[in-house]
């Protein structure tokens, strides 16, 4: 479909090891939140990966902006930003030096990075070297990196890990601004934490596949989760399929 | 590139490895030559046996005992911090900020490299300078016009040891590993003694720049001593594809 910012199409990759994610098929939409739940090992930052070019998928057709992923274009790949498994910042640099070299990376305006610090809290530690944050400031500071250069696809991975309560609040009131502005926005969690509950779509993932989405309408949403993640559990045992 | 050429410089300087791998090697030779001077000067037999033409008290001795051991330390030095400058992107899990760039993977290992090698001239530009207050601090008098070629061949030869380094840059690639980047870095100086001991000689190039240099450009001619950017160069397409190709599988 036209405007589709992300687009997988029955995605397949496999590790060494057996483990992997099969038959993804799903998309992300200008001006969308997306939140992809599902538990520890269930594919999760392996599907993120293959979004991001991390990995080449092995079946199937990973697209962004329109494009198949391994023929974009270098340039439309400053559209992205990304928060995948730790901040990737460098420890000697300071929070200030860390954005710049990010907004550099990305082709960005590196006038934002003051804009930065500012909407995301940093200018207390903004001249102190990553390696002395505390997990919180880190995390703030790898969010700050992924979105400074107002991206038009966002993708994130667990972005609730290590925030308080009022960093968890900031970080959705930014999601949506984004998201208002038309970006595609697709954010993982293991449970259904503040970050998944403001998404348009949640899509449920067990056991490296898509077990569908979950109606965030009704009431007691984890246990409801849960449910789903026994039934499919339960109905691949039977089926005889084995584990990730 | 340009701006890949940035960060990683910012990178390299502000970060405790650059800094200290340069005092080490700047400081490191002029005060092992400070020491074996003085054991020279000392008297001590099974010292001047080794040093050879470096036992000689004067310019000549002094820029030939530099030349010597440049060679093996520049090697290890620089192989050290190429290590680091590659493998450090995996082992602090900083690689995942640089997919998804505008600025492809193989440009940013091209950009790393081309930072070391610049890191290399101007190491290869201050210890001359290191080796030269040496000698006019021992009393050696104005450097002679030899002693200003030889030191001339040192900063050339640091800066061709920076090219000889780059192997290593793949090996951290392909083991994503800091230590089996300095494991190869030994085996690259091992293989350059071996090769000079067995007669290989100028057609070696991790040997070819200290025979050129040591032997006042006697021993390696022209198209020899072109291997080396030539095997650098190769080093370097190899290390950019393993980046342009990278996966995330680990």
């Amino acid at each position: 479909m036209v405007g589709e910012v992300l687009d997988f199409s029955g995605v397949g990759f496999r590790f060494h090891g057996g483990t992997g994610v099969d038959d993804l098929a799903f998309h992300v939409d200008p001006g969308e939140v997306v939140a992809l739940i599902g538990l520890n090992g269930a594919g999760k930052t392996t599907l993120m990966r293959l979004a991001l070019g991390m990995l080449r998928p092995q079946r199937g057709r990973v697209r962004l902006f329109g494009e198949p992923s391994a023929d974009l274009p270098d340039a439309a790949w400053g559209r992205v930003g990304a928060l995948v498994e730790v901040p990737p910042a460098y420890p000697e640099l300071t929070v200030r030096e860390n954005l710049r070299i990010a907004c550099l990376l990305r082709g960005g305006d590196t006038r934002r990075v003051e804009e930065a610090v500012d909407r995301w809290r940093l200018a207390p530690v903004a001249d102190r070297r990553f390696r002395r944050l505390s997990l919180g400031d880190r995390q703030r500071t790898g969010l700050a990196a992924a979105l400074q250069h107002r991206p038009r696809l966002v993708v994130l991975d667990e972005p609730g890990n290590a925030l308080d309560p009022a960093s968890v609040i900031l970080l959705r009131e930014q999601l949506s601004r984004r998201a208002g502005e038309g970006a595609a926005i697709l954010v993982s969690s293991h449970h259904l934490d503040e970050v998944a509950r403001i998404a348009d779509r949640v899509l449920l993932m067990n056991r490296g596949r898509l077990i569908g989405r979950l109606d965030t309408t009704g009431a007691d949403l984890e246990r409801a989760f849960f449910e789903r993640v026994r039934e499919d559990d339960e109905r691949r045992d039977r089926d005889g399929e084995g584990t990730r | 590139m340009i701006t890949a050429v940035r960060v990683e410089a910012l990178k390299l300087a502000r970060s405790p490895v650059g800094g200290t791998a340069t005092l080490a090697l700047v400081l490191g030779i002029v005060v092992l030559l400070a020491g074996i001077t003085a054991g020279v000067a000392g008297g001590d037999p099974r010292l001047i046996a080794k040093a050879g033409p470096a036992a000689a008290l004067d310019w000549e001795g002094l820029v030939a005992g530099a030349h010597q051991i440049a060679a093996a330390a520049a090697l290890l030095g620089f192989g050290s911090v190429l290590s680091w400058m590659f493998a450090r992107e995996f082992t602090d899990r900083t690689i995942t900020g640089l997919f998804a760039l505008p600025v492809g993977r193989g440009r940013i290992a091209l950009a790393k490299l081309t930072v070391h090698l610049l890191w290399a001239v101007l190491v290869g530009l201050v210890l001359p300078l290191g080796v030269a207050a040496l000698g006019l601090l021992l009393g050696y008098g104005a450097p002679t016009a030899e002693a200003g070629g030889a030191l001339a061949r040192l900063s050339a030869l640091v800066a061709l040891t920076g090219i000889l380094a780059t192997p290593v840059a793949w090996i951290a690639t392909v083991t994503r590993s800091l230590l089996a980047g300095v494991g190869g870095t030994i085996a690259l100086v091992a293989i350059a003694q071996v090769g000079a001991l067995a007669g290989a000689g100028g057609w070696m190039p991790l040997a070819a720049p200290a025979l050129w240099a040591m032997s006042g450009g006697a021993a390696v001619n022209a198209v020899q001593l072109a291997l080396v950017p030539v095997f650098g160069a190769a080093f370097t397409v190899l290390t950019c594809a393993a980046w342009a190709r990278l996966q995330l599988t680990r």
